[in-house]
């Protein structure tokens, strides 16, 4: 595993604890994860690494009886922020940091209203803009070429691996500053999972990159660093 | 053996069940029909009126039952129209907002009025009209307290089946717009109401029927035997159901029994036709929020 020294801090948790009703899931988490990265989390399942992620884009708090612990700190635009302040706007927190989930979840609309939809939700909506930003993300996802021609079919007629890589453009529309990745290629084939580790590799110049992964040899790929959530202690290497 | 012979009985009895139903609704269709049909002509929807003096209302309809349907439809649109966006706006608060004991309390309340027999809305209808009249001395039961009283007989339904709808959503695709920054009403506008969109038109469908059929709640707040076109809200009106029920009650010879049956088959036509409309329109509103660019 190398670690480029020269790159910043960019997200980092302090003494971070979570509970599922009275199930204590992640024990004093304090750790700190370098910009323009992979860094990979690893862990035997039910130790809370799914939760881990959605601590910083705060998705876990749509869950009733769940409670979090600690402090958790972003680089937002170079400045050090909070996420749990109360003076931070959730959507837009959710705009900079996002999240692609272990199944692909294209929305029951078009493959072009899917990769928009995020310029609706910020009130992007002049028609040029949104073609562009559309198109743009989709070739950072390596899905334009495929797509182009059926903008307006279905997303849910591709196949798993375009959808996830929709998914992923998706997620790209915003400019997001993090991405965090729940076991993206876990349900694709070999040959789409391949392609999306390409497309994370490149995308790291761009952004700060946390992905949770079950496969050792994808780590040895494309982690930078590895975060293991076990039992009682989380080890860095 | 034993549990074979259980599974193959079990089995067939579930076919036998659902082929009873079907047979029933062909028997009764094809009653109607045979009796129906036969009497279906212009001068049983038009009189002695030319149609196009009755559709451009230049002449009132005295014989025919032209005045009945366009009461029906504008029962049902204004009864519809009018319990549609309160049942959706109260499904969706049930749904997305509202929690434990006040969800509880709320639910028991909409069974509670999805019990209530009809016959007791239309009470409720006719003393509201009097009460009313009271006040303003133009209001008698009419086409508006109808209406009124027809939303309420049919929120629950459409308040149950928005509920069920937007509930039953799995919770992947709950999730898909928060993470990607919507608020709690982007998501419901943009995602939730569009994919229950195909629920929710049951529910609608299911109104539609209901408040088509319903006599007695029009019988005390409004329908009357002989009105014409209804001039206003405020007029008495006639309605297809109520004359069906007025002359088989009251019929002074076979042809206007026979009447009847052509009444029966026109609503039915009727409703075939409104459900028809609100089936494209549910289309044309995915269409538009989910695929056009």
């Amino acid at each position: 595993m190398t670690e480029n020294k020269s790159n910043e801090i960019k997200i980092k948790t302090v003494n971070l604890s979570f509970y599922y009703n009275r199930l204590h899931v992640l024990k004093d988490i304090s750790v700190e994860f370098p910009e323009r990265s992979i860094s990979a989390i690893v862990g035997p399942s039910g130790q809370g690494k799914s939760t881990f992620l959605m601590i910083f884009n705060r998705l876990w708090e749509t869950i009733p009886d769940a409670r979090m612990e600690g402090e958790a700190f972003i680089r937002l635009k170079n400045k050090w922020v909070n996420i749990y302040d109360r003076s931070i706007s959730l959507p837009e927190l959710r705009r900079s940091a996002g999240m692609v989930f272990q199944t692909p979840n294209p929305l029951p609309m078009s493959i072009f209203k899917n990769i928009s939809f995020p310029l609706k939700l910020s009130g992007v909506i002049e028609k040029q803009a949104v073609d562009e930003k559309v198109e743009f993300a989709l070739k950072q996802a390596f899905l334009w070429e495929e797509v182009k021609d059926r903008l307006s079919d279905d997303a849910r007629s591709l196949s798993g691996g375009q959808q996830q890589r929709l998914c992923i453009a998706r997620a790209l529309t915003l400019d997001p500053e993090i991405l965090l990745l729940d076991e993206p290629t876990s349900f694709l084939d070999a040959g789409s999972g391949q392609i999306i580790e390409d497309l994370l590799l490149s995308l790291k110049e761009s952004c700060t990159i946390l992905l949770i992964s079950h496969y050792m040899d994808q780590i040895r790929r494309i982690a930078d660093r590895v975060m293991e959530l076990s039992g009682d202690t989380s080890n860095n290497s | 053996m034993k549990e074979r012979f259980i599974e193959i009985f079990i089995k067939s009895f579930a076919w036998l069940s659902g082929l009873l139903l079907l047979s029933a609704a062909f028997v009764i269709i094809g009653f109607l029909l045979v009796k129906g049909v036969p009497t279906l002509s212009l001068s049983l929807i038009f009189g002695d009126t030319s149609p196009a003096d009755a559709l451009l209302l230049r002449r009132q309809v005295l014989t025919g039952l032209f005045p009945a349907m366009a009461g029906t439809c504008l029962l049902v649109l204004l009864s519809v129209g009018l319990a549609t966006p309160v049942g959706l706006a109260a499904g969706i608060y049930l749904a997305e907002y509202s929690r434990g004991n006040l969800k509880s309390f709320f639910s028991l309340f909409y069974d509670i009025l999805a019990g209530v027999p009809s016959i007791v809305i239309g009470l409720f209808g006719f003393s509201l009209a009097i009460s009313l009249h009271h006040y303003v001395k133009e209001i008698y039961p009419c086409l508006l307290i109808s209406a009124l009283a027809l939303a309420f007989l049919v929120l629950p339904y459409l308040i149950r089946t928005t509920q069920f709808a937007m509930e039953s959503i799995p919770s992947e695709t709950r999730l898909t717009a928060p993470a990607l920054g919507a608020t709690k009403l982007q998501n419901i506008a943009y995602v939730l109401f569009p994919r229950s969109l195909p629920g929710i038109a049951s529910g609608v469908i299911l109104a539609i029927g209901r408040c088509a059929e319903d006599t007695a709640v029009i019988m005390l707040t409004g329908v009357v035997a002989a009105a014409g076109i209804p001039g206003s809200l405020l007029s008495a009106y006639e309605a297809l159901p109520f004359y069906i029920y007025y002359i088989s009650s009251q019929y002074r010879d076979a042809y206007e029994l026979q009447t009847g049956y052509g009444a029966a088959v026109i609503l039915l036509i009727i409703c075939a036709c409104l459900f028809l409309a609100a089936f494209y329109l549910k289309n044309q509103l995915m269409d538009r929020m989910l695929y056009r660019q």
